[in-house]
């Protein structure tokens, strides 16, 4: 088992470096861009305030003249000490105060329908693998194809249109309604979910098919090998024979690709967010490029950063204990 | 094995059944609206995906939630741009003395605080003078002419000048005003968010705060008897355009200042009765902005001559769903329409649409065409101009496709290229683009206007920023006249100034007024009335120039 926790923390050091390099991007690439976030505001304004507000602008925002370099090594000081400093397009609100809500309903919106299209594909690829040539294998992979050759803001919208603004099914916008109080409530819970419900179910559809194409393909694969028809010889329950050694072993290349996704869902949402008016992480990033917020951008994209390396290094453990062959 | 494939058959069976449970559920669940006392008055200013708490009404950026400093926070007095005149608010009068070098404010008597506290001129020194202290605080520069700020008495301000600047009387009546026993004990006012507001407004107290959603209630002590006659205002996140002329569309929103595409058919359509808008033409003129440093643009009579190529006719038909009209040969709009110079009004004759003269002009700037009827410059190139618009300003887009069209047919080959608002910004201010259209400066006199157009105070070299005058045109005559006009309050020297800028800027088309810029604004009575109308015009209907709406605020009746 000391094997193991090597190979943990040879990973681990592998991410810590993986995580600077980010966070150097992270600082480099936003100030790259061309214009500066006070000229941003001053335009905005579209003529109402006048040219002298620029020095109030950037006398506000604390933007100095300091080398890059020395800005570089105070925002990484900044970060260690968990302070990603204040938000310029909300200002004076600080970037993780900011960040955490949307986080939750990102979280929440994002990586539920991650879960039940992730759980949800592989079982259904387990199944058609199982009774490849059946009905269920000619009618599925290609109708699920066909969904996930839509982008999902354009589902998203159609959804948005028909059940939301032509049905009025399901609500137009927000991740609650206003009767209800947040907190843990169950009106509220029960509302959070009926809201949640056509955003999730427009990316569900989506990426449900390239779950269940993985896993079917991988599962064929497996099916093929000596191992279960020797499992089949033995006289195993059909059942066992294919959760237990086919699919377990055909989920490997999946679970991978779950992890990388379950990074990604920070980012994910964006256009499905600003569709529905989610008050998740996405539309707080196109706010925060399009005004060139520095804090916040560098926030965002370090709760992205940190998500993708620490749901990598979870599958790193998670596949240690499925596949017996990394533990050697 | 078998059984597992039944289940999923079964499933698929009773999908849709599973599918009514849960709407039905969820309906029962969710349609309780709290439906206690009087609609609250909804409105769509701001559109955010989510809101923050922010009620500091000295912060520049506009990071405060709307209405704080035109309804929460008030000014001394709201210049009404439909009248023309300053509307006495927290004062009632003003007076210039010493040659300009002092000017005394009169206030209010009966004015209290939200917190029952008197309202008094220590609290309008007070706010003053904490701008003095904090440099953040100040986006007019007011202490680059100020010199004091003083109470004489309790309903007497005295502001003295460092040197005579006349203009400045806008920024200081239109300065939201804060309670100093309240202020005096906060530590950082930059950074403070000032979540529980105490203020002299007709809407004052924080009813309900979320991210989502939240209201403002009325000031119990509002010194205007009898108003505001609204209860309560509330607010929604609309994150983007769309989502907002939805909601305005399906009647959930009584008040909002959105631009919307075909707005007969898609809002009014829906509820003739109820769903009205009124665009008037209160602000400047939008422009083409051409980068006089080039060459071919650096001369005047190729400018005029581009002018007159352009069919404005088609552009505020085509982008702009004929909401305005074409500009005016002195680029002011109907708002201020007063200050036209009948002069320039003649002279400005290229600010109309002729093709043949167009050509004419150019041919005599000595442009020819080339073979591909391309016209040349002298060193034998081909005539090629980017015109820039931000991507996605799909109005401005189709007006430059329309420009783009027009000036071909002079021989001037042209590009629409789109870029991002931060690229697009960079490169106008820094004086990197052909042409571009874009906005001016406004004010309650052309002076502003001009002043950015053509005036060499922001006037800065290609490659650095400049705030305005991005088209890089300076004046020496207009320069002189800028600070004429500083020094004055004479109603008639001020209009000559005005009427001697128009000419100037006639004379040398330093950029090329395209059509009047609308201010957007949309209501519904179903539920409020007592809305301003072009035949009732009391002030601008629009939520998009605080503190003007402050007007429509206290005057906005339930049914």
């Amino acid at each position: 088992m000391s094997t193991s926790i090597q190979y943990l923390l040879r990973r681990l050091g592998f991410y810590a470096i993986a995580a600077w390099a980010a966070l150097t991007l992270n600082f480099f690439i936003p100030r790259m861009m061309p214009g500066d976030p006070a000229s941003i505001i001053f335009a905005r304004f579209r003529g109402k305030l006048n040219p002298e507000a620029m020095v109030a602008l950037r006398e506000t925002f604390g933007l100095t003249d300091e080398p890059l370099m020395g800005q570089y090594f105070t925002y990484l000081k900044n970060l260690l000490s968990g302070d990603l400093g204040i938000s310029i397009a909300y200002f004076p609100q600080p970037v993780t105060e900011i960040i955490s809500t949307a986080l939750l309903w990102t979280i929440f919106l994002a990586g539920t329908s991650l879960i039940i299209s992730f759980s949800l594909g592989t079982l259904l690829g387990t199944l058609v693998a199982w009774k490849r040539g059946g009905r269920l294998d000619s009618f599925l992979p290609p109708a699920l194809a066909f969904f996930g050759a839509f982008p999902y803001f354009w589902l998203a919208m159609v959804a948005l249109f028909a059940f939301g603004f032509g049905l009025g099914w399901f609500p137009l916008r927000h991740a609650y309604g206003d009767a209800v109080t947040p907190g843990f409530n169950l009106p509220f819970i029960i509302d959070a979910i009926y809201h949640a419900f056509l955003p999730a179910l427009t990316m569900v559809m989506v990426s449900l098919g390239g779950w269940m194409l993985s896993m079917r393909n991988t599962m064929i694969t497996t099916l093929g090998a000596d191992y279960i028809t020797f499992a089949r010889a033995k006289g195993l329950p059909s059942k066992m024979v294919m959760l237990k050694y086919a699919a377990r072993n055909a989920i490997l290349p999946n679970f991978t690709g779950f992890g990388m996704a379950l990074g990604f869902v920070l980012s994910g949402a964006l256009l499905t967010e600003i569709i529905f008016s989610y008050p998740g992480q996405g539309y707080l990033l196109l706010e925060a490029v399009r005004a060139q917020d520095f804090p916040l951008m560098q926030g965002l994209f370090m709760t992205i950063t940190l998500a993708v390396l620490g749901a990598n290094w979870l599958v790193d453990i998670a596949i240690l204990f499925l596949d017996p062959r990394t533990r050697r | 094995m078998y059984s597992i494939h039944c289940i999923y058959q079964y499933a698929l069976k009773l999908s849709p059944m599973v599918l009514i449970c849960f709407i039905l559920i969820f309906n029962c669940c969710t349609q309780h609206e709290k439906n206690s006392g009087p609609p609250p008055f909804v409105i769509s200013q701001e559109q955010v995906s989510s809101f923050v708490r922010n009620f500091n009404p000295l912060i520049p950026s506009g990071s405060s939630r709307w209405p704080t400093i035109s309804g929460i926070y008030e000014p001394l007095f709201i210049y009404n741009s439909m009248t023309g005149i300053y509307v006495p608010w927290l004062a009632t009068g003003y007076e210039w003395k010493d040659g300009n070098l002092q000017l005394d404010v009169t206030l209010r008597e009966n004015v209290i605080w939200s917190d029952g506290e008197p309202f008094t001129a220590n609290d309008v020194s007070f706010t003053f003078n904490l701008k003095k202290t904090n440099a953040a605080l100040d986006p007019r520069a007011s202490w680059g002419y100020l010199k004091s700020v003083e109470a004489i008495n309790n309903h007497l301000v005295r502001f003295k000048f460092l040197r005579i600047f006349v203009p400045g009387l806008h920024a200081l009546t239109e300065q939201a005003i804060i309670p100093k026993h309240i202020w005096e004990n906060i530590e950082d006012p930059v950074k403070f968010t000032n979540p529980d507001p105490v203020a002299t407004g007709p809407f004052t107290e924080i009813l309900r705060f979320d991210h989502q959603i939240w209201e403002l209630g009325r000031n119990p002590h509002y010194w205007q008897e009898g108003k505001p006659a609204v209860e309560r205002l509330r607010f929604y996140a609309y994150p983007t355009n769309e989502q907002a002329t939805i909601a305005l569309i399906n009647g959930e929103v009584d008040w909002a200042g959105n631009f919307i595409p075909a707005i007969d058919r898609v809002f009014v359509g829906r509820d003739p009765d109820n769903h009205h808008y009124w665009f008037p033409r209160v602000g400047g003129s939008i422009f083409l902005y051409v980068n006089t440093t080039k060459p071919f643009l650096d001369n005047i009579e190729v400018r005029k001559a581009i002018s007159l190529a352009i069919n404005r006719e088609l552009i505020v038909r085509v982008a702009m769903y004929d909401y305005t009209i074409p500009a005016h040969p002195t680029a002011l709009a109907d708002g201020l329409a007063p200050w036209r110079s009948e002069t320039a009004t003649e002279n400005g004759d290229w600010v109309a649409y002729d093709i043949n003269r167009a050509n004419e002009m150019l041919d005599e700037a000595g442009f020819k065409k080339g073979p591909n009827g391309i016209r040349l410059l002298p060193d034998g190139n081909e005539l090629f101009f980017d015109i820039s618009i931000v991507s996605g300003w799909s109005d401005w887009i189709r007006a430059a496709q329309v420009i783009s069209q027009n000036l071909k047919m002079v021989g001037i080959n042209t590009r629409v290229k789109t870029r991002d608002f931060g690229a697009w910004l960079s490169s106008m201010q820094n004086g990197e683009f052909d042409m571009g259209i874009a906005w001016t400066e406004k004010g309650p006199t052309p002076y502003r206007l001009y002043r950015g157009l053509m005036s060499s105070e922001f006037l800065k070299p290609v490659g650095e920023t400049a705030e305005v005058n991005w088209h890089r045109f300076a004046s020496d005559e207009v320069d002189s006249l800028c600070i004429a006009f500083e020094k004055t309050s004479d109603r008639d020297e001020i209009k000559q100034i005005i009427y001697r800028m128009q000419e100037i800027f006639v004379d040398n088309a330093p950029a090329i007024p395209l059509f009047a810029e609308p201010s957007w604004g949309q209501y519904n009575t179903k539920r409020f009335t007592n809305f301003p109308t072009a035949k009732n015009p009391y002030a601008q209907i629009s939520p998009n120039y605080p503190p003007e709406n402050l007007l429509v605020l206290v005057n906005v009746e339930p049914k």
